[in-house]
């Protein structure tokens, strides 16, 4: 570069020498300066160097430069890329994105239907993870909105569109999920704000009014009937004008529907949601006229059809036009080099409708629910796994300026469902503490739920040491208060009384977050097969931990009614709670059972065939143990829970003993219990049967090992959660 | 957050899938792996990673590695030919003195037959010999290959990172914890002989 520049100065500003026919502008010699031919020394530099030296500068760091961008390589440089438009003006100029669409009125509408579904297939891309300047607005339209303007149905569209997905983003960056939301809401350099954006709804209602309108004129005409009023078709072509009305019409109210159901959801402690849910119904039914509408486009044929129909990013199969996936490369959000795989708008269409169906299962919480209830509905709602805008929504509902719903403070909430008297200033000052520590950590703990189950494990083995800590701490003040109270008054007999009830429930939640850090390896498929029978059997330890907790929490209720002699009407409210108790006390039970059941059968394996054993080069069981429930450990949840006791625990498992253990019979037994208290609740069902099931396969596996014999070689048993998303069922295959 | 060179397993190993006329025909005993020698060795590690792999990786990302641990990178040749490489580091981590495999990549008609295992295998030797705690890796979690491997190696899966590649694929952290050499016996005041277990709990050897 250097000597290129060079070879045309002579000192003066401007000489040039002939020879080179690149043209490109030279940088003049100041007045204290002068060009000077470096090269040869450059090249003697260069041939002095050794093998491996490098020349760099004093704060040059090898590892600070792994981040550096080769410029020009295709794998870094976004810009590189020679195909598309340097600019959003060169492709308006070359008709990339015309306005209209075209002259001709039938083609127009057609074209303006690829539009809307190919955002849409778009704007499904966006949401499952990609950067909303590679897929929404990789639409000119959308970027040169005021070009718009003179085609109502084409502009009124756009506004909506971006009106939306200000309200999507806004959500997602309230929520803060600690997830990729930055990418999702990455929005620099994009035209997202837009004047008489709220006025968009009305803008698009009139837009459907007409069409409408268009709708009614054609069906009168095609019926022969007298028209009512003298009205333009919506295209010049009047055998089409239904299907087209049509067309347009279920995907302008899904639109509409859908950016209600996000200003409704939206609206402070969940006053909207009622609301929502209608507008919910709504969606989906015009996504079944919307999907109704393809055979009428598809059958049309013009336009250039893209190559795969299945992979149709449009619902007539055609290519839309207005879109440049590179443009954004050049000057705006962080647009990764690598081309972002649109969905095809079938899949886009299933998307929004599983979109919609988690969307409404948050619609349906039920405001009034008790903490206890409030995670179990989290857990119901992640087991479809939902995404990051459904997600978010949950986490925006249930936590608002800190209070639950907007409404109540954790600590007021706590007191409350925990029955603890109004605390008074000084000598409760210190439970006041630890009850708002406690409404710290279950704010916390609500947002971890909310989060996608690969970062929400990670957390929740973080904070079991928070939790842990809690408990200890409580347990150290209950301890002290019962030393202290030599002489019992009533004060502080409910005073201890309070300590304990805080202390249990905490204890609970603790051995819940650790069933929960357990059960999450099994979905995320962090478990090989052969650490299968150490979790199962720390699972065991956990869950009955949990059992005596809750236990001791019924016990406290029952002794805390029967003292304070409650009168008739709060018996309902506490029948209630104790069957919910004894319910879920059941279920436990009965985890604690294939828990058990299932520790024993892998253990038993690798007593008598050395199947499920593995030792590797270098390192043993006792490492994966370690790793595996490092942070439980460290957190003592629960306490002596050693790799040494896992060991006694199943180093004597045998078949012929389990089976005479019964755990697995006895799981069905409790699931047959079950069925009573859980009428009517369907997902509460659907897992009985799913544990009846483990519970029955397993029982008969075991009876097969048993006759078959452990030892034979021709038998194998592998594990597969074909029924339970936690609980294998032993396979046996004969060879 | 380690150096964002994810690893790349291109080696199933051991698994019975050898891809069909695209296999080499050779005696693993004919496979040479040499400790990385210096600058020469240097384009044969990018030629094969930059062949394989679709992450962009500039030239400082190997000079990080190579130059500050030569002794972590190891080059399998077959008859003169580099046909799989390891690139690693070692360092502090939140306390914890770890190794960490950065690129493993085998080329496809090599792959199969164990040259991939053998690789990872010296890289971690010199690891744990350097008084390495444990060893991580990212792979992505469709790498059945790789996945395979480590978990011979008894390598968990202690995370799972969401979306962690750009294409939207999830990742596991796979880490290797070697067998804890700090159960150093003392005496307390009393003649007791005093021991720590690995939680750090002390405890009475009787």
């Amino acid at each position: 570069m250097a000597s290129r520049l060079v070879q045309g100065q002579e000192g003066e500003t401007g000489g040039r020498l002939a020879d080179p026919p690149i043209s490109y502008p030279i940088i003049p010699a100041g007045e204290q300066t002068v060009w000077a031919d470096v090269s040869p020394l450059i090249a003697s530099a260069c041939n002095d160097l050794q093998d491996g030296q490098l020349i760099h500068g004093e704060n040059f760091s090898l590892f600070a430069a792994m981040s550096a961008l080769e410029i020009m390589d295709p794998k870094m440089d976004a810009g590189v890329e020679k195909c598309g438009y340097y600019s959003i003006e060169e492709a308006i100029e070359n008709n990339v994105a015309p306005v209209p669409l075209s002259l001709n009125p039938t083609l127009d509408v057609q074209r303006v239907i690829d539009v809307i579904d190919h955002l849409f297939s778009c704007e499904a891309t966006w949401y499952k993870g990609h950067t909303l300047a590679q897929t929404v607005f990789s639409c000119i339209y959308l970027l040169r909105i005021e070009r718009t303007s003179s085609h109502a149905l084409l502009h009124s569209y756009c506004r909506i569109m971006r009106a939306t997905c200000n309200a999507v983003i806004s959500v997602v960056s309230d929520s803060r999920t600690h997830e990729e939301e930055d990418l999702f809401t990455m929005a620099y350099g994009l035209p997202l704000k837009g004047e008489g954006d709220e006025k968009c709804l009305s803008i698009l209602n009139s837009v459907e009014e007409t069409i409408s309108r268009q709708l009614r004129a054609c069906k009168a005409q095609s019926l022969k009937k007298k028209q009512l009023e003298d009205i333009e078709p919506l295209q010049s072509n009047p055998d089409l004008e239904e299907g087209y009305c049509r067309a347009l019409l279920c995907r302008l109210r899904f639109r509409k529907h859908y950016y209600l159901v996000l200003t409704s959801m939206k609206k402070p402690q969940g006053k909207g949601l009622e609301l929502a849910r209608k507008h919910v119904a709504s969606c989906l039914s015009e996504l079944t006229h919307i999907t109704k509408s393809q055979e009428f486009l598809r059958a049309l044929s013009y336009g250039f059809h893209q190559d795969d129909i299945q992979s149709s990013t449009t619902a007539s199969g055609c290519r839309p036009i207005g879109f440049d996936a590179s443009l954004n490369n050049r000057f705006s959000a962080p647009t990764p080099p690598r081309a972002t795989h649109i969905l095809s708008w079938k899949e886009a269409v299933s998307y929004f409708q599983k979109l919609l169906s988690d969307l409404d299962f948050v619609c349906s919480l039920n405001t009034d629910l008790v903490l206890d209830d409030v995670f179990c509905f989290i857990v119901q709602f992640q087991k479809p796994q939902p995404d990051l805008v459904a997600r978010a929504h949950l986490q925006i509902l249930l936590i608002q300026d800190g209070k639950l719903y907007g409404k109540e403070f954790f600590h007021d909430i706590i007191s409350r469902e925990l029955g603890l008297p109004e605390l008074t200033k000084g000598k409760e000052h210190q439970k006041n503490e630890f009850i708002v520590q406690l409404g710290q950590l279950i704010i916390n703990l609500l947002k971890i739920l909310c989060a996608n189950t690969a970062w929400q494990r990670r957390k929740l083995g973080k904070i079991l040491q928070d939790w842990s800590v809690l408990s200890l701490q409580l347990e150290i003040a209950f301890k002290r208060e019962i030393g202290e109270t030599l002489n019992v008054m009533v004060d502080e007999n409910m005073s201890t009384k309070v300590s304990k009830h805080l202390l249990r429930w905490t204890e609970e939640r603790t051995y819940w977050i650790a069933s929960r850090f357990l059960m999450l390896g099994f979905e995320l498929e962090l478990y090989s097969p052969y650490d299968y029978c150490m979790v199962y059997w720390f699972m065991y330890l956990v869950f009955m931990k949990l059992l005596e907790k809750i236990q001791l929490q019924t016990a406290a209720n029952n002794e805390n009614s029967q003292r304070k002699g409650k009168k008739k009407k709060d018996h309902g409210k506490d029948q209630i709670r104790d069957a919910s108790f004894s319910s879920s006390t059941l279920l436990i039970h009965c985890y604690i059972c294939l828990s058990e059941g299932l520790a024993m059968i892998l253990a038993a394996l690798r007593n008598e065939s050395k199947a499920f054993h593995m030792v590797g080069p270098f390192n043993g069981e006792e490492e994966r143990f370690i790793q595996h429930f490092d942070l439980l450990l460290k957190a003592h949840v629960p306490e002596h829970a050693t790799y040494y006791l896992f060991k006694e625990s199943t180093g004597h498992a045998r078949i012929s003993s389990i089976i005479k253990d019964n755990c697995f019979r006895e799981a069905q037994k409790i699931i047959t219990s079950l069925r009573g208290s859980y009428a009517g609740n369907s997902d509460k069902l659907i897992e009985l049967q799913q544990l009846e099931q483990v519970a029955e396969r397993n029982r008969v596996a075991l009876s097969v090992i048993d006759q078959i014999g452990a030892r034979d070689p021709s038998l194998t048993v592998s594990f597969e959660f074909t029924h339970h998303p936690h609980f294998a069922i032993a396979v046996i295959k004969r060879s | 957050m380690e150096a964002a060179a994810p690893v790349v397993v291109v080696d199933a190993a051991g698994t019975t899938e050898v891809e069909g006329e695209e296999s080499e025909v050779f005696s693993p005993s004919d496979v040479e792996y040499i400790s990385y020698g210096g600058e020469h060795h240097l384009p044969l590690i990018m030629g094969l990673v930059d062949q394989e792999l679709s992450e962009p990786y500039s030239i400082f990302t190997y000079r990080y590695f190579v130059y500050l641990w030569p002794n972590l990178t190891f080059l399998a040749f077959h008859r003169g030919r580099c046909v799989g490489t390891v690139v690693s580091k070692i360092g502090e981590h939140r306390n914890t003195f770890r190794g960490y495999i950065a690129m493993l990549v085998v080329i496809k008609p090599y792959r199969g037959r164990g040259i991939a295992t053998e690789l990872v295998t010296r890289s971690i030797r010199v690891m744990m010999e350097s008084g390495c705690e444990e060893v991580a890796l990212e792979a992505e979690v469709t790498n059945k290959g790789a996945l395979a491997l480590y978990g011979r190696l008894g390598f968990i899966r202690a995370k799972r990172l969401y979306r962690y590649y750009l294409n939207g694929v999830d990742a596991f952290r796979l880490k290797l914890l070697f067998p804890q050499w700090h159960h150093s016996p003392t005496t307390n005041k009393d003649g007791v002989h005093l021991h720590d277990n690995q939680y750090g709990e002390t405890q009475i050897v009787p």
